[in-house]
């Protein structure tokens, strides 16, 4: 099934750090949001294969939106 | 003189340039990201240009955005604040090919000073000492390695064209030469366009002094005096006072020579900072130049009386400074406490909505700059300076006194503010008694 790893504060995207087809474990960073000049990184909570990157560097971001979909088993 | 200024900025350093502006008769262009919309300063400006999105690079960033705002409004100056583009050679040299004064030094200084490597090969040929290590540009993690063990670990490796606290990457010894270069090349590239770094070594309970200096177009250069700014968090400063306490009378004659000798050297015209850093055994090392009005100018406004915009503004008209060295005076003391939108343990953002404000009483001795309102929000894509509250007191403990008083008075709901570590610090022991250094926050709360 999809799951997809969120933004956790509000910012920019800095960063995604993983690409389309890459395999993530849980806990690994896959994304760093950019909030008021600091860097925040997002780690997924769940193991998975990388399917589809949704953000890319300076995309405006509020908490909750879906930065990477992640193919999971869990 | 100019009859109308374009802020390229945001934020409370608009209203700041305002204030002068009016008192001098400009009149006032203010631009704004949908974002700060609801900015309070858009109201005390005369005319105010939407120039983009809330993402910095479409609007506070984007020069075309800016020029053509400038040029619409028929603004004859382009003042840029701090931080966006105020250090921007491409930026100052856009204004000018519009045919617009650009207030502070030319295109071409600014270039040639955004590389760090240049200017401490400046300090070097007017013989001033710069931080030990390399001059120039290291080229690999061999070179490094290379300095290191000669000269002892750790070093720290410092971008070319870094600033405003980023950009510094500790080296702490051969093993990690290549993977901390890789990373700071990287980083380099990513945020200011060079992955170039050279190597500073690391110097001991450093405090940082910076000297605020004025410049004009026929070779004259004075000093307004130094700042303290070794209360920092994150290479960013929260408190800058002046006098500093370790400065004595010769020692701040030595760091205005050296401040002329290296301004004249590179030709440098308006407003401007030197930084150096004073080792624990008194030794004074030139850092880096900001080219630019700094956040924490109002502390020396408060020390001297010299409003430092207002000269901003004549130096670019280009009329001649009207004050020698000796027409400086400096009296009493003055401290400043930057309130960040942050939580106040672990530095973490807060950006929001501000539920409810209330200002401490202000006079003559108290001075808040700011553009809060109750009810308006905090973006979490720019800066999280909220606000400066400026202290003016007989001696320390006078000034003290006042910026605890005012602190305690001050009240921001809605988002986590630093107001409790700004408490937290000046009700320190250590920091009372003026025994602070760069590493205060880590090390002595």
């Amino acid at each position: 099934m999809e799951k997809s790893v969120d933004a956790i504060m509000p910012g920019l995207c800095a960063r995604v750090v993983v690409e389309e087809g890459e395999k993530v474990s849980s806990g690994q960073e896959v994304a760093v949001i950019n909030c008021m000049k600091t860097e925040i990184s997002v780690s997924s909570n769940f193991n998975g294969i990388v399917k589809k990157v949704l953000s890319k560097e300076w995309d405006e971001l509020q908490v909750g939106d879906p930065m990477v979909i992640l193919e999971t088993d869990e | 003189m100019v009859s109308s200024v374009l802020i390229a900025n945001r934020g409370e350093i608009v209203s700041r340039i305002i204030r002068t502006c009016r008192e001098m008769g400009i009149s006032t262009i203010a631009v704004y990201s949908e974002a700060d919309a609801n900015a309070p300063y858009l109201q005390m400006a005369d005319e105010a240009v939407l120039i983009g999105p809330a993402n910095p690079v479409k609007s506070y960033l984007n020069i075309s955005a800016i020029i053509e705002a400038a040029c619409k409004t028929g603004a004859q100056a382009v003042h840029p604040g701090y931080g966006f583009l105020s250090e921007r050679g491409a930026f100052a040299e856009a204004v000018e090919n519009a045919g617009i004064t650009w207030v502070g030094p030319s295109p071409q200084v600014l270039k040639s000073i955004s590389s760090k490597s240049y200017c401490r090969k400046i300090a070097d040929s007017v013989d001033v000492p710069t931080i030990p290590g390399t001059l120039g540009i290291v080229k690999s993690p061999d070179a490094v390695v290379d300095f290191g063990n000669a000269n002892g670990w750790p070093v720290f490796l410092k971008l070319d064209k870094g600033g405003g606290g980023k950009g510094i990457e500790r080296v702490s010894g051969e093993s990690e030469a290549k993977k901390v270069f890789q990373r700071a090349s990287r980083i380099g590239e990513m945020a200011f366009g060079s992955g170039d770094c050279y190597i500073e070594t690391v110097v001991d309970n450093p405090r940082h002094i910076e000297v605020q200096f004025l410049a004009d177009n026929f070779g004259n250069c004075v000093c307004l005096g130094e700042r303290e700014c070794s209360i920092q968090r994150r290479h960013q400063k929260i408190i800058e006072e002046a006098p500093s306490v370790v400065v004595v009378e010769d020692e701040r004659a030595l760091l205005f020579d050296r401040t002329v000798r290296i301004i004249t050297k590179i030709g440098y015209q308006g407003a401007g900072t030197l930084e150096y850093l004073r080792s624990g055994d008194g030794n004074y090392y030139f850092m880096e130049i900001n080219a630019r009005l700094q956040v924490e100018h109002p502390v020396t406004e408060y020390l001297t009386g010299i409003d430092i915009v207002k000269k901003q503004l004549s130096i670019a008209s280009g009329e001649a400074l009207n004050i020698e060295q000796s027409d400086v005076r400096f009296n009493g003391h003055a401290i400043e406490a930057r309130i960040y939108a942050e939580d106040p343990e672990t530095f973490i953002p807060s950006p929001g909505v501000i539920t409810a404000l209330e200002f401490p009483g202000q006079d003559d001795k108290i001075r808040i700059d700011h553009a809060l309102k109750a009810n308006t929000s905090v973006p979490p894509y720019y800066d999280p300076l909220l606000a400066k509250v400026i202290v003016w007191g007989e001696d320390r403990p006078d000034a003290l006194s006042r910026l605890k008083k005012a602190l305690s008075e001050f009240r921001v709901e809605g988002v986590k503010t630093t107001i409790p570590l700004n408490l937290k610090i000046i009700d320190s022991q250590e920091f009372q008694s003026g025994n602070i250094d760069t590493n205060f926050i880590d090390t002595s709360l």
